[in-house]
């Protein structure tokens, strides 16, 4: 009879040996020894390129573009170093004894352990929402000095270059920093404890996959401070426009590489984790909605983030190396660009819906006090969406001139994804019928959620049909629809989510009021805000333009005061949430009384989750059904613990 | 009990359904339709309206009536029936919008096709995309050689565009045609455009193509096939200020164009301010200040407007970021005209523009 328990009784987790003194703190993990590592690490790579530069005979040796991009790779890597991220795998590799695992990067004691490579999934979930957060407020207000400049035609506050860096910073941001990480956070928190596992199964790698994060975001916020402005191409980036941009277009570049792995490191520890460290009895048709899209969506990442990585690393070289990958006139394929850039950024749209569909399935069906209508279904919708969304790509080049005969095959599938997702939307419907519908924050998100994505579902049958979207296409409809599927969809989602696992990752209760006016402010001017885009998009107001025609005013002002009352709405919001975990009530194990397994511990759960691996008897979502439950915990559990107790043995 | 919810369900639906019409019929949504593309455009919008009123109307339906009918008190510890699914409604549920979307694809296949058929008498016009602004190169019919800022077509007769572009990715776009091309360089894409309509709409840049996005745009006249027969339009637009013919491969010879032609020819209207040529853009540095500008680059006037067309980034004035204004205008210049745009800017500046 092996547990957790047993296992780890040899020392008190959460607990960090003693931090080094003196000279020997530039040797331990931590902010000082990066004072060495980083200029080290530069060094290797200035010192290379400089040989190689000097060898070839190329002049000049020291030329600042090639600097710029050899620092966006090595100083990084310094960081990442320095701190601690690969201090287990480098004493490994040096053939040194390695180190029994002490845990001690478990826990968090106060607010410091936050800012230090820590292994615990729970301390990352908290470090991955409050960064994906603090980009968040970024991206948003970056997107609040461009509508302030759209307020009126003509140009009022900021020059064209600076527009364009602001567009193209807020939509990286908001993408590559925000949706996509954030539900990489929350599913961290809480993927472990919904399988009944102490942890993900690579720890370390986990913690590093954060730690690529900030650096991301840093290259992409810091762009806006390089001479010659941040990069003003749209996150597109499309070639050859790119390859003849000021240095910050190296930032985009390089900073999709990091944000790139870390999104695939990530992934990959999910779907080893969910595929390895399911605890007893939790077969994948017993799986919470949650895990099963955030399998799919894993899956997505691994397979199509490397697209994104190439295209960039291509640009970068046609940029920095003089190669001709998508320049014409030395031979490249400027189409070729677009082509490996969407077989990347349309699965993207899936990898930042499909964790919101697996968020809003689990607060759905507990705020409806029912089980969700169709499970398997629903689980099947997920693969189809995953399947279909690899063929679809070219539906974002309908009008730019690829292979004429491309055109309808990719219409097809396009339209076909409806199918899928209607089966979402209407056995979420199904779920809420005749239930006993619960109206608190969560809910009144997930629900809007559905409202919204369906809005922004329907514009994409518009967009899926060629003839429509050659008329609609860069145009402000474009703008419309995906921020009703990225804002309505993705993050009403986010913060449903947040707002239901605020209790669980926190061990309070956030104010639930506040939590209403903030839904009801966001749903009103999220609406006022993005539907009139629809019109000016159809009527000819293309995106991406700092100055518009004047029959354009009118609506362009209502739009951008709508959009500040929307961005003041998230002040409430970040009130509620800073207040609440500072001294809000405290929270119970299952205020939803949920079934689903991590809300069967305290909250905030213990260290290594279950004192006991528990075990699970049936599904998720059996409300209603007489003395059902999801999994049998505690002493119990023992009983039932034999089979894998052994995968639970080598996890270290 | 369960009936009597559905009906409820039902009458809900039909609501919003007629709200939801309202809206998109009283507003109206597109601009006003130009072209014979349009109006097929026009079907599949439509189409695609009726289906989305249909669904939106019904799942509106089900969430209001479900908050309204089945919201409990915050203290009701009760759970909901223990529903797990219906086989036969999640068929119906997958059968329905298969069929839908494969309406949409039918039409939009046939419509995509129709719009892509070139008829025999077509016209052809070259377009040459380049930052920022379009030139139009008639190939044939009553403007054949004649190469113009904007763009004339006759009624009801079919023109093929070829687009293509100097420099970086553009998209030719007017609303009220309905078609749209990315305009790709280092490859011709053909679009096609059967005007409908009398009158003067606007030609939209809809790809981000730099710092003049925004203000590359140029005009396109439909005519009358009486009017446009008689050619007077490529003669009455030849006398105004004229653009050289686009070389076709960096060569090609300029007729002995004025400087403002020549100045407007290039699209450096869309970037700079230069009250003589009536230009008031600020992406780029005020012409009307060369001088200046040349005081402070400390360089001779002369050469310093030379070396800033041909070689931009020799010298950047303070405060505009580099690397911005392109780089290929000393090929793309033939010699006498980039000698005449010179004397044309050092005169016109002289002023400071007064």
């Amino acid at each position: 009879m092996t547990s957790i328990a047993v296992q780890h009784d040899h020392h008190v987790p959460g607990t960090a040996p003693p931090r080094p003194r003196g000279w020997r703190r530039f040797l331990a993990a931590g902010y000082v020894r990066c004072l060495w590592t980083i200029p080290l690490m530069f060094g290797i790579g200035a010192g290379i390129m400089a040989l190689v530069r000097w060898l070839e005979a190329w002049h000049p040796i020291w030329d600042g573009t090639v600097i710029t991009t050899i620092s966006l790779a090595t100083i990084p890597l310094g960081f990442l170093g320095g701190i601690g991220g690969f201090d287990y795998w480098f004493d490994y590799a040096l053939g040194n004894p390695t180190k029994p695992e002490d845990h001690s990067g478990h826990g968090a004691k106060s607010w410091k352990d936050y800012f230090r490579v820590n292994t615990d999934h729970k301390v990352i979930g908290i470090q991955y929402v409050t960064t994906t957060f603090a980009f968040f407020i970024i991206g948003g207000l970056l997107a609040l000095m461009f509508r302030a400049e759209l307020a009126k035609p003509g140009s009022q506050f900021v020059d064209t270059q600076t527009f364009n860096g602001l567009v193209s910073v807020h939509a990286t941001l908001m993408i590559f920093l925000f949706i996509i990480p954030v539900f990489a956070g929350l599913g961290n928190y809480v993927i472990p404890l919904m399988l009944g596992a102490p942890d993900m199964a690579f720890p370390r790698l986990n913690a590093l996959s954060y730690w690529l994060l900030p650096i991301a975001g840093i290259m992409f916020a810091g762009s806006l401070l390089v001479p010659g402005g941040p990069f003003a191409t749209g996150w597109t980036g499309y070639a050859p426009l790119a390859s003849h941009q000021p240095l910050g277009q190296v930032f985009f570049n390089m900073g999709v590489q990091w944000a790139g792995a870390s999104s695939i490191m990530t992934a990959l520890n999910f779907l080893v984790t969910i595929i390895t460290m399911r605890a007893p009895g939790m077969t994948f048709w017993r799986m919470p909605l949650l895990v099963w899209a955030n399998f799919t969506t894993s899956l997505l990442v691994v397979l199509a983030t490397p697209f994104i990585a190439g295209s960039q690393f291509f640009a970068m070289f046609d940029r920095v190396m003089h190669t001709h990958f998508f320049d014409p006139v030395g031979g490249g394929y400027v189409l070729g660009y677009q082509h490996i850039f969407w077989f990347y950024s349309h699965p993207a749209v899936y990898i930042m819906m499909l964790p919101g569909f697996g968020i809003a399935s689990e607060v759905i069906s507990t705020f409806s006090r029912k089980p969700i209508f169709g499970y398997r279904l629903m689980a099947f919708s997920l693969i189809a969406i995953l399947i279909l969304g690899f063929s679809v790509w070219a539906h974002h080049m309908f009008v730019a001139g690829m292979a004429p005969w491309l055109r309808v095959p990719m219409m097809v599938t396009t339209l076909l994804i409806a199918v899928p997702t209607g089966i979402k939307v209407f056995s979420w419907l199904a779920t809420l019928w005749e239930g006993r519908i619960k109206f608190t924050t969560p809910m009144l998100f997930a629900l809007g959620f559905v409202a919204m994505f369906l809005i922004g579902g329907l514009s994409g049958i518009y967009l899926g049909s060629v003839p429509i979207d050659i008329h609609a296409s860069d145009t402000y409809f474009i703008v419309a629809h995906i921020h009703y599927v990225l804002f309505g969809g993705s993050l009403f989602t986010i913060f449903a989510g947040l707002y239901y696992w605020f209790p669980k990752m926190t061990g309070r209760m956030y104010d639930e009021r506040l939590g209403k006016i903030h839904f009801w402010l966001t749903f009103v001017f999220f609406n006022a805000t993005f539907f009139p885009m629809h019109w000016l998009g159809l009527q000819g107001m293309p995106r991406r333009v700092a100055d518009y025609a004047t029959r354009f005013e009118g609506l362009n002002m209502f739009i951008s005061i709508c959009s500040f009352i929307l961005g003041a709405s998230a002040l409430l919001f970040l009130y509620n949430m800073i207040t609440s975990w500072v001294r809000g009530p405290r929270a119970v194990g299952n205020p939803w009384r949920a079934h689903s397994l991590e809300w069967q511990v305290t909250s905030p759960p213990p260290i290594f989750n279950f004192d006991r691996i528990p075990t699970v008897v049936a599904g998720p979502y059996e409300y209603g059904v007489e003395g059902a439950r999801h999994a049998i915990l505690g002493e119990e559990a023992e009983t039932a613990d034999g089979v894998h107790a052994e995968t639970q043995e080598v996890r270290h | 009990m369960r009936r009597r919810q559905f009906v409820h369900l039902a009458l809900l639906a039909a609501v919003i359904a007629g709200a939801v019409t309202a809206v998109a019929v009283a507003i109206p949504w597109l601009p006003v339709s130009a072209s014979k593309e349009r109006e097929r455009i026009d079907l599949t919008y439509w189409l695609a309206t009726g289906i989305a009123i249909m669904i939106f109307s019904v799942v509106a339906a089900a969430i209001l009536y479900s908050v309204w009918r089945f919201r409990v008190h915050p203290d009701d510890d009760r759970d909901g029936p223990p529903i797990h699914g219906h086989t036969g409604l999640e068929i119906v549920w997958t059968a329905i919008p298969t069929a839908l979307v494969t309406a949409i694809a039918i039409v939009s296949a046939w419509v995509l096709h129709d719009n892509g058929t070139v008829p025999k008498n077509a016209l052809h016009v070259a377009v040459t995309a380049e930052q920022f602004t379009w030139t139009f190169d008639y190939r044939d019919g009553p403007g054949k050689g004649v190469t113009l800022p904007d763009l004339y077509l006759p009624k009801d007769r079919s023109v093929i565009l070829e687009i293509g572009s100097r420099d970086v990715i553009h998209s030719f776009w007017v609303p009220e045609f309905g078609q749209k091309q990315d305009a790709v360089p280092g490859r011709i894409n053909p679009l096609k455009i059967t005007a409908t309509r009398i009158g003067t709409y606007p030609v939209i840049c809809t790809e981000l193509c730099g710092l003049g996005h925004a203000l590359m745009r140029r005009s396109a006249h439909v005519l009358s096939q009486a009017d446009f027969n008689t050619g007077n339009w490529a003669k009455a637009a030849s006398a105004a200020p004229q653009p050289p013919p686009p070389p076709p491969s960096g060569g090609g010879t300029g007729g002995a164009a004025s400087g403002k032609a020549i100045f407007t020819a290039n699209g450096c209207n869309a970037c700079h301010t230069l009250s003589a040529a009536g230009a008031n853009a600020k992406v780029g540095p005020d012409l009307d200040q060369l001088p200046a500008e040349a005081q402070r680059a400390k360089q001779p006037l002369q050469q310093f407007v030379q070396t800033s067309i041909v070689d931009p980034n020799a010298y950047v004035e303070p405060g505009f970021p580099k690397g911005t204004m392109p780089t290929n205008f000393g090929t793309k210049i033939t010699k006498r005209d980039l000698a005449t745009l010179v004397q044309y800017l050092i005169q016109s500046s002289k002023g400071g523009g007064k």
